[in-house]
């Protein structure tokens, strides 16, 4: 009786050391280039700039006293409410999306599937160039509706609501994912039991549905509410000229603002900021999931 | 179709910065009189490594390069001077660099830049003739290092069939007939010496009163614009800009290159003055093939690749054989045309110390920000 439970030990004792060396390479690729890249950045931020324009090393606060800047506080909240917005309009397009392929795609459910995740293969840039073309004041929608009568053109372009458009574009797929594997593991009958118990198909949807595929919706928030807020192709590409989001903030910094250690620092900032709201956002609604 | 120099910029940092190893650009000091490494001869040591804007040279120059000298070019290409400078700083091994002049001054301190000497080309006559610009200019002092590529100004384009009330003034990109419709470059230095030109103050100024009255005067532009843009062409093209703040090169190849109704457009070089600049070849000290790199520049300054160069990118090479194709490409907007008399001015990009661009990217990112 002992022998079995020996090998049974020892075949998780095994497996466990498996897992350690399979561990090994992808640990040492996080700690190459993300963990020290993430160091880097946190140190530079407490450097200078050298006369010739190089980022330095030193131990200077002066960068965070720097970022203590309304300006830039303006501009987080206005990321913030753009990232919302996105979030917000990513749920609307995704669930129905994921709904119909979940529960009624068939047989084509991973054809379908596949026809949402290729077009995200192409670069975001490309896809944020195509819309330009197709949002122009003479692109083919504004042609289209001048054509038809309905409109002598609307101006799409170099508006905050172009730029919400970008991000949902470049991000509803990480909602439509996570909402659609919540979906596809949901249990039908639950559906049936709502029916059966004289609910409406509104409130069985709501019932039933919405709050069994909680977690999938929390999921996809997170995951397109962190790159959208710290994006700035789709400001740059879309956006007007009241439209500049934290993302550029940083990226100019870098780029045509010789100031490596003061972008380290707003990125150290945001990071911070949104590691707080991310984790008061995870304990919110792990309590209301453990409610059921 | 092509977009414009500098429109590709912000996708192409999201690649260009992120790829930079962090070491090699994080250092103290770097030593600034280095004695330039001596010239090389004019002979074919390689293939070409070239390094370029995307798109910057005419294919059919480049190919005949290929043919004559029986070398391949192989072709890299930078999306901004920063990504071009993190690049060569980060050790990466190329033969021949187009910076901004400018850039030319930094590359020179650091000891970046083989000399090249002119006896070794046969066209050297056509950019260093007796009493040239170029045979001093203030980049390049000697013209040890480097030599001219191109010479551009920077404008105002607008479409004639919009607005009517143009005035030849940099005021004209707060012009009510075209509020909301406005693009003012997305380019630190060119918006602020739009706006120091605005006022009488010099396109380098870091002076922090100067500074503020600049900020003052964007931020009042800001109801009149659409968007702060460098992708100048199809903004124009697209029919969403009626008046652009906008690169001479840029604008001739819209209206000649790309317009169906090329009298839709036209460019003023407003009377406050603009900024005019220029462009060169340069050979970097760890080139692997600098013989070849000086075959290339003497066959870019011949005549007549020259002139085809400056068809497909409009902007006037000074190459002296040229000129006269170039004023006729931009025979119907002279504004465009940038003669090398025009050199002679002070309205060039200068390199600035740290302190005095952090100052100045400040007020364009609170400009920007506001």
């Amino acid at each position: 009786m002992t022998t079995v439970e020996d090998t049974g030990t020892r075949r998780s004792a095994q497996r466990t050391s498996l897992w350690g060396w399979l561990l090994a390479l992808p640990t040492a690729w996080m700690v190459t280039f993300f963990v020290s890249s993430m160091a880097i950045i946190v140190l530079l931020s407490f450097g200078r700039t050298t006369n010739d324009g190089y980022p330095a090393f030193a131990l200077s606060t002066a960068n965070y006293r720097a970022i203590w800047n309304e300006v830039y506080l303006e501009l987080l909240v206005r990321s913030l409410l753009y990232a919302l917005a996105t979030v917000v309009i990513s749920a609307l397009i995704a669930y129905p999306v994921a709904y119909a392929i979940a529960l009624h795609g068939g047989r084509y459910k991973n054809a379908l599937i596949a026809a949402i995740v290729v077009p995200f293969f192409a670069s975001y840039l490309v896809r944020m160039y195509a819309w330009k073309a197709l949002l122009s004041d003479d692109g083919l929608v504004n042609s289209g509706l001048r054509a038809s009568g309905l409109s002598d053109g609307v101006t799409f372009l170099n508006t905050p609501w172009a730029v919400i458009g970008g991000l949902v574009y470049g991000f509803v797929v990480f909602m439509i994912l996570p909402v659609y594997a919540s979906l596809e593991r949901l249990d039908t009958s639950l559906i049936e039991a709502g029916r059966d118990l004289y609910h409406g198909p509104f409130r069985t949807f709501v019932g039933v549905t919405l709050p069994a595929t909680r977690a999938g919706l929390y999921g996809g928030a997170l995951l397109v509410f962190l790159p959208a807020l710290g994006d700035f192709v789709s400001a740059q590409l879309l956006g007007g000229a009241n439209t500049y989001m934290m993302g550029n903030l940083v990226q100019q910094q870098f780029a045509e603002g010789q100031n490596w250690p003061l972008g380290s620092a707003l990125t150290v900032g945001m990071m911070v900021a949104l590691t707080v709201l991310m984790v008061a956002y995870l304990r919110a609604t792990s309590t209301r999931g453990g409610e059921r | 179709m092509r977009a414009s120099r500098r429109g590709v910029l912000a996708g192409g940092l999201a690649l260009g910065v992120t790829t930079l190893p962090g070491c090699a650009y994080i250092r103290d000091d770097v030593p600034t009189k280095v004695e330039l490494p001596t010239s090389a001869k004019a002979k074919v040591d390689g293939d070409l490594v070239y390094f370029n804007w995307a798109d910057y040279l005419a294919p059919s120059v480049v190919k005949g390069f290929q043919e004559e000298y029986g070398v391949k070019v192989i072709e890299s290409n930078y999306d901004s001077m920063e990504g071009m400078y993190a690049k060569l700083a980060a050790g990466n091994q190329y033969d021949i660099v187009f910076p901004i002049a400018k850039w030319v001054v930094k590359l020179r301190q650091e000891g970046k830049l083989r000399a090249i000497d002119p006896a070794q080309l046969t066209n050297a006559d056509q950019v260093f003739w007796s009493g040239s610009y170029f045979n001093d200019p203030w980049y390049d002092p000697g013209s040890q290092a480097s030599v001219p590529f191109t010479v551009y100004k920077t404008g105002v384009g607008w479409r004639t069939d919009k607005v009517s009330t143009m005035t030849n003034s940099w005021q004209d990109l707060w012009n009510d007939q075209a509020r909301g419709r406005i693009f003012t470059l997305d380019d630190q230095d060119e918006a602020l010496a739009m706006a120091a030109l605005s006022l009488g103050y010099d396109v380098n100024t870091a002076e922090p009163s100067e500074l503020a009255d600049m900020k003052d005067l964007l931020v009042s532009q800001k109801e009149y614009l659409r968007a702060y843009s460098s992708d100048d062409i199809n903004n124009m093209m697209a029919g969403d800009a009626w008046v652009h703040h906008m690169w001479s090169g840029d604008f001739l190849y819209l209206r000649q290159g790309l317009a169906d109704d090329p009298t839709m457009f036209d460019f003023e070089s407003p009377s406050e003055g603009v900024p005019i600049n220029s462009d060169a070849y340069v050979i970097p000290t760890n080139a692997r093939h600098p013989g070849t790199a000086m075959l290339f520049i003497d066959w870019l300054l011949r005549p007549e690749n020259a002139i085809k160069n400056m068809k497909y990118l409009y902007y006037p090479f000074p190459v002296k054989d040229a000129l006269p194709a170039f004023a006729d490409l931009a025979a119907d907007v002279p504004a465009c045309n940038v003669e090398i008399s025009d050199l002679e001015n002070e309205n060039v990009f200068r390199l600035l110390g740290t302190d005095e661009v952090q100052r100045r990217a400040a007020v364009w990112t609170a400009v920007k920000a506001s």
